[in-house]
């Protein structure tokens, strides 16, 4: 009796893995076509633009190409409210998540790589509370806490985001409590750079950032450090803010949380048209056990979304 | 279904074993050594100083001081490969065998591999005759990933060897009582390689099911007291293994206020127990032929089994209980890994069931897992029940013999890749955790390139003047094609291949699988580092364990003066292994060193791998000493 045909299948699925495969090689990028693409986007950067990968595998390449024109917070941004323009390099029919639902104000095709641009509307920002840390008054219970210059220490695997070497130290003993820019990753496993603000118990750690022109509201976003918060077993945490003492709202970040955003109104009729006060930032927690808070804030103009 | 298999037929095997070891010795010069290697490398060598000891000082070697130093380390897996890696090492150091000293410490495993082809050729030879066995040798080395494990010291393909062989020792022992003291040794010597192993009984007994109600006629007269000792022949042994395990193992290591010694004397109870027991029934029940009814194989197991575990084992020879739990508990309460899978980072249990299932048809060649599941259909009737058999597929080309052959193989495959499925199991994560379902599956493949090389022949015009083994050759070679391509495309990135099914590397990325484990790619950045740092300089290694970089060195891949460094800030370079929870590395560095921008990017099939970050205080030196250079006057 004859074997059936269908067996006959098995070798074309043979040729069809080996054709496959020498089609899967012809599509690979080259670090030459990376090269080319990038050049695009340098040509016509402008200050306020920031560029991604997409898909975001491919983000090492593009940093490659182009990280010297990122710093640490395009690369590792809050929202993409402040920038101007939004470039992306595509390969693979991928779009940036973080693009506009919209069509893109600039397409080219430059060899395999498409060079993508979105045009943005960015808020008016007054200040960021990231580029003023240094200046913060920080205290821990009413007590100041040292600013202090030295090495960066950490690095490595589940070991937390880096302790920078210029931080506001608030405990020696509890090295954890310090509070300055680093970056730190998110629930999605996004950078953010970010001030650490590890709350501690009973006492509050506050950063009062002092003179800050006021704007119509602060935008404030935190989250923290991925390994403390990917279980869900830990409390919450919770940040205030305060205007020359006068609370403007809270949030609580609950673990599963992720990234999270509040938006408070910094104009109190009571206080008059005052364009400039003290904003204070605390951070605390029942439990503050790896409550590894960590939140970039700006004050903008224009009324919220 | 056991065909005559010959000296001729193991001179085949010893070929292709041999041929596999050659190439892995050539291939492994390139690829760098992972984290768990290097803990093995470790523990070799304290292995190595106690059998130097044994050798110039006996009584001191044998004080439990002296087998706690020398076996202590990395006591959570047993010795013998690891002993294994030892003795090569000890070898190379006496007459220089291997051209490099990784490969002293990994010789052991890739005879592993070697030996395992042969054993797959032996075995599907017997079961399915030698041209499925001669494609399933060849189809289970030409899986990129069994490649990749088999160049490695450690324990992966040993484990798939030990296991395919008790399979083998006891398929064998169905038919001849021999193989059953065999199956015996041979399990004790798997229990000592890896502790997959304890779970082997269990599938085995599943297996036992099945022939015991296929030889039911052997069981007396039909009636009642036939099935009475059936019943017996099939819960009789998982009874006395169950009690047997119970009292010898896990009271002794779960209760330890219960005194050991009455509870190791309650474990040599069951077994004998069970022989009387079975041999009065069976008289009661008219079976002259009792004797097939009895599970020769497994009980010799459950009898030799742990007592070769522990004499093979130093570290267990004293204090025997409290180390045996421990050896336990780490398992029972194992750690997880990290794994992407469809772009999420499993941390936690449940891992998706469907895990294992999909990262075999990513990653073992497309043909190869087409054949596989052809074969197990082709054969699907002899897989069925005996007694549902006759009910629902009475006539069928397929068919079982005495020894349930098909369902042995099928529960082979199929077991390890359930037991990774099940909500409850940690998350290993690596193919390496199933790897030992492979060799049954290139079995199947093997039964399914005979139908397809048959269909084949069938539909050749009889015209062709040409040998009646050509077209089975050609068959074969077009079959082989794809995976050998893949095989040889994999090398030195292994765990970071994916096939066609996936869409490739870039595929793979794109449904944001994982990428890679164990920090080896390292290995494929020497060249690099060599150029960049002519005059030496430090790494920061991220997750490159210290031995696997001092190996890199050792083997000539990295000047000694290119230092691996623990000091993120103070490095000249830092290295970032790109998998998921991965990250983080890299976002320390971006705030250790103020820039995003990696000076290099080690690519897979235009996917990253590695991320190569330069101080920039470095940077600025050697551009401060470039440019002096540039402006120094001309002599």
């Amino acid at each position: 009796m004859r074997r059936s045909p269908l067996w006959l299948i098995v070798l074309a699925i043979a040729v069809v893995e080996v054709v496959g495969h020498y089609v899967v090689q012809s599509r690979v990028v080259t670090d030459g076509q990376w090269h080319a693409a990038a050049e695009r986007v340098r040509a016509g950067w402008q200050a306020g633009d920031t560029v991604v990968a997409a898909p975001r595998w491919a983000d090492p390449l593009v940093r490659r190409e182009l990280g010297d024109l990122l710093s640490l917070s395009d690369a590792a941004p809050a929202d993409l409210d402040r920038h101007r323009r939004l470039w992306a390099l595509s390969i693979r029919g991928h779009r940036p998540d973080a693009a506009p639902d919209r069509p893109p104000d600039h397409d080219a095709q430059v060899g395999p790589i498409r060079v993508l641009r979105w045009d943005l509307e960015p808020e008016p920002v007054l200040y960021d509370f990231l580029a003023h840390v240094r200046e913060a008054r920080v205290t821990i219970a009413d007590r100041p806490c040292r600013w202090q210059s030295g090495r960066p220490r950490g690095g490595g695997l589940g070991q937390g985001p880096i302790q920078p070497g210029a931080r506001h130290q608030c405990d020696t003993r509890r090295s954890w409590l310090w509070v300055g820019a680093t970056v730190q990753e998110d629930l999605d496993l996004l950078p953010r750079h970010c001030i650490w603000q590890h709350p501690a118990a009973p006492e509050v750690i506050a950063a009062t950032f002092e003179d800050v022109p006021l704007g119509d509201r602060v935008v404030l976003a935190g989250d923290l450090y991925y390994e403390h918060e990917r279980m869900l077993e830990h409390g919450p945490v919770e940040v205030a803010v305060f205007l020359d003492g006068v609370p403007l709202g809270r949030m609580i970040h609950r673990d599963g949380d992720g990234w999270k955003q509040m938006q408070v109104s910094t104009r109190i009729p009571e206080r008059g048209d005052r364009e400039r006060g003290d904003l204070r930032i605390e951070v605390t927690a029942p439990d503050p056990d790896m409550r590894t808070f960590c939140w970039a804030g700006t004050v903008r103009e224009g009324d919220p979304e | 279904m056991s065909r005559a298999i010959g000296a001729r037929d193991h001179l085949v095997g010893l070929c292709i074993a041999a041929a596999y070891v050659a190439l892995l010795l050539v291939s492994s010069r390139e690829l760098g050594m992972n984290r768990d290697e290097g803990f093995y490398v470790v523990a070799a060598n304290r292995y190595a100083a106690w059998f130097e000891q044994l050798a110039n000082d006996p009584s001191t070697a044998m004080t439990p001081e002296a087998v706690h130093h020398g076996w202590e380390n990395n006591h959570e897996h047993p010795s013998l490969v690891k002993s294994v890696f030892a003795l090569t090492w000890m070898a190379q150091q006496r007459w220089e065998l291997f051209e490099m000293p990784s490969m002293a410490y990994r010789f052991g495993g890739m005879l592993s591999g070697g030996l395992l082809l042969w054993l797959i050729y032996i075995f599907g030879a017997r079961a399915y005759g030698r041209q499925a066995g001669f494609f399933a040798a060849f189809a289970f080395a030409l899986m990129p990933r069994v490649f990749y494990h088999s160049q490695l010291d450690c324990f992966d393909i040993p484990i798939a060897l030990a296991l395919t062989a008790v399979a083998y020792c006891w398929w064998r022992s169905l038919t001849d009582w021999r193989w059953a003291i065999i199956a015996g040794l041979v399990f004790g010597l798997a229990l000592e390689t890896k502790h997959n192993a304890w779970t082997l009984p269990a599938i085995l007994w599943v297996h036992w099911v099945f022939v015991a109600l296929g030889r039911r006629k052997a069981a007396g007269e039909a009636g009642p007291r036939r099935w009475v000792f059936l019943t017996l022949a099939i819960f009789g042994p998982l009874l006395a293994l169950g009690g047997t395990l119970y009292f010898g193992v896990l009271v002794p290591t779960l209760a330890p206020e219960v005194p050991l010694r009455g509870s190791v004397e309650l474990a040599l109870l069951p077994i004998p127990l069970y022989l009387v027991t079975i041999a009065l029934v069976g008289r009661w029940a008219r079976a002259p032929r009792w004797q097939r009814l009895v599970p020769w194989g497994l009980i010799a197991m459950a009898v030799m089994g742990p007592v070769i575990f522990v004499a093979l084992w130093p570290w267990m020879w004293f204090d025997t209980a409290a180390r045996f739990r421990e050896y336990a508990s780490f398992h029972l309460n194992h750690t997880h890994y990290n794994m992407a899978y469809f772009g999420e980072n499993y941390f936690a249990p449940p891992m998706p069931v469907g895990y294992p299932w999909v990262m075999t048809l990513f990653t073992v060649p497309l043909v190869t897992v087409a054949l596989a599941l052809a074969g197990i259909v082709a054969r699907a009737r002899a897989l069925l029940p005996p007694l549902l058999l006759e009910r629902l597929w009475p006539v069928g080309r397929a068919e079982p013999d005495s020894s349930r052959t098909d369902v042995l193989m099928f529960g082979m495959l199929l077991a390890p890749m359930v037991v990774i499925s099940m909500p409850w199991t940690p998350i290993f994560g690596g193919t390496k955790h199933w790897i030992t379902a492979y060799p049954f599956m290139a079995i199947f493949a093997g039964v399914a390139y005979v139908f397809v090389a048959r269909a084949v022949r069938e539909r050749l015009p009889g015209k062709i003047p040409a040998p009646r083994y050509v077209g089975s050759v050609g068959v074969a070679i077009v079959l082989m094609v794809a995976p050998a391509i893949e095989t040889h495309h994999s090398h030195p990135f292994g765990l970071s291949h994916y096939t066609y099914a996936a869409g490739g590397v870039p595929g793979a990325a794109d449904h944001g699988m994982n990428r890679q484990f164990w920090g080896f790619t390292t290995g494929s950045l020497t060249g690099w580092f060599t150029d960049e740092m002519p005059d030496g300089g430090s790494v920061w290694i991220c997750d490159t364990t210290w031995t696997a970089w001092q190996m890199l060195q050792d083997d000539g891949h990295l000047p000694e003066n290119i230092r691996a460094s623990g000091d993120l800030y103070g490095a000249d370079y830092a290295i970032v292994h790109h998998e998921h929870h991965f990250v983080e590395v890299d976002y320390q560095i971006w705030a250790a060193w103020g820039s995003v921008q990696p000076v290099h990017v080690l690519t897979y099939d235009g996917v990253p791998i590695i991320s190569v970050y330069e101080n920039p205080r470095r940077r600025a030196r050697r551009e401060r000493d470039a440019q002096g250079s540039r402006g120094s006057p001309v002599r």
